[in-house]
């Protein structure tokens, strides 16, 4: 039997080599054919009436078309070919077509349903003044299918270099090469995808557009026993190269919570400033912007910060010590304080307290007794 | 006592530093003012394209940051000198056409023209603080565009006006490198430089 089964083996070795060998050829080709399908994208515009032929296959083949892995009614065929009526944004997704009988795929596409780009949104801005200045763009309404930018920049017959910043990946950043020119910026920014292309431009001078950031790092104190003052502090921005050459203006608002209008101080220099009018015992909410001293637009406002002016401490609570003063300076009869509760068991834990508590009384009742 | 001097030299330079920037604020609200009458009173576009205009001191500068002191001096002292002469020539022109017709023009010219040699003035001080002392001026300044139609002469004084508006901001600047303790404040020659 053992015998047998061997010989049977022996017979049988050569199939097994020869079929992996058929196996793996079909299946690297079954895998060609397909990353070739896959890669097939057809960008359509949304409304738009879409033709899909099964490849070579004639018309009247008999063909099977699915969307997504589900096979298409078919009412959506003329012949082998696949009609879309005005497609929508839902349509979008992998078309694929296979013989009637045989189950051969003949035809696959990747249907990205869009829109052509309308015209960009560009705006540029120069926050650290006099390094450079960054261009920002984004698309006023989504096109659902890849884009691609493109932008120049041209200082009167110069072509600058603006370079993408990584992220954001919608903006990029030039550097000045003059300072003090009175020759335009223009920036013409172009968008493109499959289905068409969209374009902007800007012009601008080089000290319209110095817009630093925020002040940083924004601080309020009440004053000590200054019932109506708000010590305020902050930094100049991060992003500003150099104050000291490029010095920064200030604006700052503040008001408090209960009341929506804005008091308003502008500083041409120092980065601290006293309120002194702040409604007592009020929450302020209070903000700061910067401007170049002499060029540009003011910052956008500040992180907002809260304080309240000091005020003095309620003396409705009197300690026990005051208690002792006002019974060793009474010449009356010994009255306890209405507040103070020496032996309350409330506030007293444990019986070794407790008769502590009690010793207290006594000697406080012997004070009182002796200054009668 | 040469420590004394120089330690008076020193506070002098940051006084004239000082009132320079804040007179070159001024001029520069001034000019800003002077250039909206002027566009009114011209009929022009106020955002009219200027071509590069003749005679005119430029205030676009490269690689600003790495001039020295001595450099900015001479270069703003020079520029101011040519406003000078370019502005009394405007207001010559301006009394010529309009005279009495336009006396606010006038004065607004008559003034920034008075700011504009009071700043050329604190920039030969500051260069004589140096021991290096002012350039002789060159004559009477740049030869009129006499080629110019009347339209083109309106467009050449908006150009003068603009130009004047940037050098304001960059002597600002200027200044300000000067009273910084780093090398761009320098006021040691180079050898590039002239004597």
């Amino acid at each position: 039997m053992v015998g047998e089964a061997a010989e049977l083996l022996q017979m049988a070795n050569p199939v097994p080599s020869a079929c992996c060998m058929v196996l793996a050829v079909v299946v690297v080709v079954y895998a060609q054919r397909h990353s070739q399908q896959e890669s097939h994208i057809q960008y359509e515009r949304v409304g738009a009436d879409v033709t899909m032929k099964c490849g070579s296959m004639d018309w009247d083949a008999a063909v099977t078309w699915t969307a997504n892995g589900t096979d298409i009614d078919e009412s959506h065929l003329n012949g082998s070919y696949l009609i879309l009526k005005k497609v929508d944004l839902t349509q979008s997704g992998q078309y694929s077509c296979y013989e009637g009988s045989s189950w051969h795929l003949k035809y696959q596409t990747y249907l990205r349903v869009g829109t052509p780009p309308r015209e960009p949104v560009l705006m540029c801005r120069s926050n650290n003044y006099p390094k450079g200045f960054y261009c920002s763009w984004h698309l006023p309404t989504p096109t659902y299918i890849p884009n691609s930018f493109n932008i120049s920049v041209i200082h009167g017959t110069r072509e600058m270099v603006c370079e993408k910043d990584v992220f954001p990946k919608n903006r990029c950043h030039i550097r000045y090469l003059q300072l003090f020119s009175t020759v335009k910026y223009k920036v013409t920014l172009t968008v493109t995808n499959a289905l068409g292309k969209n374009s902007t431009t800007v012009t601008f001078d080089e000290f319209a557009i110095v817009k630093p950031d925020p002040p940083e790092s924004v601080v309020a104190k009440p004053v000590p026993n200054n019932p109506r003052r708000l010590e305020v502090s902050w930094q100049n921005p991060s992003s500003w190269p150099d104050p000291e050459s490029f010095p920064l203006k200030f604006f700052l608002r503040y008001r408090p919570l209960i009341l929506d209008q804005w008091q308003h101080v502008e500083l041409s220099d120092g980065t601290s400033h006293t309120i002194t009018d702040a409604y007592a015992g009020k929450e302020y909410i209070i903000q700061v912007a910067a401007k170049d001293n002499d060029i540009g637009t003011w910052s956008d406002w500040s992180v907002a910060v809260h304080a309240t002016p000091w005020t003095e401490e309620p003396k409705h609570l009197t300690t026990e010590a005051q208690v002792t003063e006002t019974t060793s300076a009474s010449t009356s009869s010994f009255m306890p304080p209405p507040t103070t509760k020496i032996c309350d068991k409330g506030a007293v834990v444990g019986s070794g307290a407790v008769a502590v508590c009690w010793t207290a009384g006594l000697v406080l009742a012997a004070y009182g007794v002796l200054f009668i | 006592m040469a420590a004394a001097d120089s330690s008076s030299a020193a506070l002098r330079r940051r006084d004239l530093c000082s009132r320079g920037i804040r007179l070159a604020g001024k001029m520069r609200s001034d000019v800003i003012d002077l250039l909206d009458t002027y566009v009114e009173r011209q009929g022009l576009d106020a955002s009219a394209s200027v071509a590069v205009v003749e005679g005119v001191p430029m205030a676009a500068v490269e690689h600003w940051d790495e001039q020295t002191g001595t450099q900015r001096l001479l270069e703003n002292l020079a520029a101011y000198r040519a406003f000078r002469a370019l502005l009394a020539q405007m207001l010559e022109e301006q009394q010529e056409q309009l005279g009495e017709a336009d006396a606010a023009l006038g004065q607004a010219l008559a003034a920034v023209l008075l700011q504009v040699s009071a700043f050329a003035y604190h920039l030969e001080e500051l260069l004589r603080l140096e021991s290096r002392g002012p350039p002789s001026e060159e004559g009477a300044g740049p030869p009129p565009p006499s080629h110019l139609g009347l339209f083109e002469r309106k467009l050449w004084g908006l150009g003068v006006l603009r130009e004047l508006a940037q050098w304001a901001v960059r002597s600002a600047r200027d200044l300000r490198q000067l009273t910084k303790p780093s090398p761009g404040s320098s006021l040691a020659p180079s050898p590039a430089e002239s004597p």
